[in-house]
């Protein structure tokens, strides 16, 4: 039970609940059983002070020196009148003048000195020979002209009787109270912690198949609430990443298949009826095509699951972005000469950044490709170096019809084509700006698709200046 | 010239060996690492290519095994990993040089002759192809007598197809010799596209016999037959 009990949040705070009450419970009962024989005692001494002045009105000596104990005025009684007092009355020289009959010849122990000054003793406990508790005072008495010790006594039992039965009666309670309090703790805690279970139990069934389910959060402002909350935006950020994955696997699963088809196919029909050597060789010719294309396309993944898993490590170096602006625009220049082209590469020298040559480079030939794909025959395309808000820009603008909107949040995602016919057949799977995007993401920058140009599209790389660059920045600032 | 195969896959090692005896090699073909270091013990040698990942065995144990036994012979590793780790891995266990599958032949056809020629000292003459004259040194280049005016590129593509006349060669290794570019892309296969057909244009469609072939889906071939 107890490791059961244990094993549970709401197991442990019952426990933890009722040690602490029992704790603080026997404190407070303790603290008043306290009080209550501190005042009890109080009561007893005010109540012997009486009792000291009435017997000293009633104590005389007799004619042969002897004390009496008068029960009434003028009448000198004997010993039945002394009304039960525990009374001893001594000569301050230590003589016991006077015992009463009630003490049974028991001493009320051995008379101790007065202090200076002072009259009395404070009432003190003292146990009797024969066990009883009793409460004693000793006073210092002027009577007919001689100086005696009263000690009177009053029996403690009755004070102690009264304490115990307190203490029993609270001693009783207290377990009573715990448990009560302990069960009512155990179900409280159950209802509070209901819908944290509840939260597991759903959570549980939420498996890869069904991750669109939610939590509920009946209250979104407590506690369980906020939990539930930030529960569910893990879940739609693992949502929204299941869906790009298991959309990568069938874009690169159909990109893969379609150019296995075509080795299929095109290896099938040329068997199926005897041919030439020139039929043939056109056959291997076009499946050797397809399977360019296959290992190309398995390059492609390869670099970007790579990427992906962090393996890819920039060989950085400072790079003067005009040069390799121009170095990449004039590997591709002859492409552009084919169309009639131009490609003019402008802007401000010296600015450099920190990068890896080879992966930012193919970055920006990547898009100047597209730019010279995307242009018409004769059309301009712009590459455009310069410093803005302390952030190197490289612009490449090309002159053709633009990226209709519904397409534009999505040409960086993989295998995205906006015409997939027409970028078939010119090669490309789709990859070339999600590769753009990862390369500008790596050296910590951004790029981003630019519409508001008067014709055609301008993509926008952001990336850091070499911390030595930032001078420069601040002349021209 | 002695050749050792050492692939594990036989539909890739019969073609290797055919490939390579079709051009004039001698070969033997090993499916085991096991298989192949007693091979390699046992016979003279040229050159040797070795699977990496191998049954029993693998290619860059075997490598280190015969480097430690003092085995001098060119070795030319072939593996499907080709990540940078793995090429100097392969580099440090003493191979000369290293190809990713899947591969073009005439690359691997160009590597052993790079690696089978690599102590001789080349000649610089003019590399003539038919009645076209190219020379590095003057950087000229003469057909049936007549001068034709290249750009640089164009002269240096002309010059590294004539060196390899009468081979096939490949868009991978115009890229990486030609144009000194690492990484294969997209665009730059346009770009060698473009410049054949311009080199074409002045160097073949004047003339009757063409030279500079396209051997589709493989490369490129310059020679007086057609293949």
């Amino acid at each position: 039970m107890k490791t059961l009990l244990g094993k549970t949040l709401r197991g442990r705070l019952t426990i933890l609940y009722g040690v602490l009450l029992a704790a603080a419970l026997a404190m407070y009962a303790a603290g008043s059983a306290l009080y209550f024989l501190h005042d009890l005692t109080k009561q007893l001494d005010a109540s012997l002070d009486r009792d000291v002045e009435t017997v000293e009105g009633i104590l005389s000596f007799s004619s042969d020196g002897r004390i009496l104990l008068s029960t009434h005025e003028g009448e000198a009684g004997g010993d039945e009148s002394n009304r039960g007092y525990l009374l001893e009355v001594w000569s301050p020289e230590g003589q016991l003048l006077y015992r009463s009959a009630q003490l049974a010849g028991l001493s009320l122990g051995p008379l101790r000195q007065f202090q200076q000054g002072h009259g009395r003793q404070k009432p003190q406990s003292y146990r009797l020979p024969d066990g009883e508790r009793v409460r004693l005072t000793s006073r210092l008495h002027h009577m007919q002209g001689r100086e005696v010790v009263v000690r009177l006594a009053v029996s403690e039992e009755p004070l102690w009787d009264e304490f115990w039965d307190m203490v029993s009666v609270l001693g009783l309670g207290l377990p009573v109270i715990v448990i009560l309090i302990g069960i009512t703790g155990y179900v409280v805690a159950g209802r509070a912690i209901k819908p944290v279970n509840d939260m597991a139990q759903r959570a549980s069934r939420i498996s890869a198949e069904h991750l669109s389910e939610r939590l509920q959060t009946p209250n979104p402002d407590d506690e369980l609430g906020r939990l539930g909350a930030a529960f569910n935006q893990t879940l739609a950020r693992l949502e929204s990443s299941f869906e790009q994955l298991r959309r990568f696997t069938a874009d690169a699963s159909h990109e893969l298949r379609t150019p296995l088809t075509a080795i299929r196919s095109v290896g099938e029909v040329a068997l199926q009826s005897p041919g030439n050597a020139a039929i043939y060789r056109d056959a291997i010719g076009s499946m050797l095509e397809e399977v360019d294309r296959l290992t190309r396309l398995v390059e492609s993944l390869l670099t970007i699951s790579r990427a992906d898993a962090g393996h890819i490590q920039l060989q950085k170096s400072s790079i003067d972005l005009l040069d390799l602006a121009q170095e990449s625009a004039a590997l591709l220049d002859v492409l552009a000469e084919e169309k009639n082209q131009t490609i003019a590469v402008t802007g401000d020298a010296a600015v450099t950044v920190s990068a890896d040559r080879l992966i930012l480079r193919q970055a920006l030939i990547n898009l100047i490709d597209n730019a010279v794909k995307y242009s018409p025959p004769g059309g301009r395309i712009r590459v455009h170096v310069h410093v803005t808000d302390g952030n190197a820009v490289v612009e490449v603008l090309d002159s053709g019809p633009g990226i209709p909107s519904e397409h534009a949040e999505k040409v960086f995602e993989r295998f995205y084509r906006i015409d997939k016919a027409r970028s078939r057949a010119e090669g490309g799977a789709g990859l070339g700006l999600s590769i753009v995007q990862w390369a500008v993401s790596a050296h910590g920058g951004t790029v981003e698709l630019k519409q508001d140009t008067e014709s055609g599209c301008a993509f926008v790389i952001h990336l850091p200046l070499e911390p030595s660059d930032r001078r420069l920045q601040k002349k021209e600032g | 010239m002695q050749i050792l195969v050492v692939e594990d896959e036989p539909k890739v090692g019969n073609a290797l060996r055919e490939g390579l005896e079709s051009e004039g090699y001698e070969v033997s073909l090993a499916q085991s690492g096991e298989e192949g270091f007693f091979h390699a013990t046992t016979h003279a040698l040229d050159l040797i290519i070795l699977d990496v990942m191998l049954p029993g065995r693998d290619g860059i144990e075997v490598l280190q095994t015969l480097r430690k036994q003092g085995m001098k012979t060119p070795v030319l590793l072939l593996t499907a990993k080709d990540a940078i780790e793995d090429r100097v891995l392969g580099l440090d266990a003493g191979a000369d040089d290293y190809l990713v599958k899947p591969f073009a032949f005439a690359e691997l056809s160009a590597r052993i002759r790079a690696l089978l020629r690599r102590n001789k000292t080349e000649t610089e003459a003019g590399l003539t192809v038919g009645r076209l004259e190219v020379d590095p040194v003057r950087r000229t280049v003469l057909r049936e007598g007549q001068r034709i005016e290249l750009t640089a590129r164009e002269f240096e593509l002309l010059e590294y197809l004539a060196r390899n006349h009468g081979r096939i060669v490949s868009r991978e290794m115009l890229a990486r010799d030609v144009w000194k570019e690492t990484a294969r892309a997209t665009p730059l296969d346009n770009v060698i596209d473009v410049h054949i057909a311009r080199l074409r244009r002045k160097v073949d469609d004047p003339f009757e016999t063409k030279l500079l072939q396209t051997v589709r889906g493989v490369g490129f071939i310059l020679g007086e037959e057609p293949q």
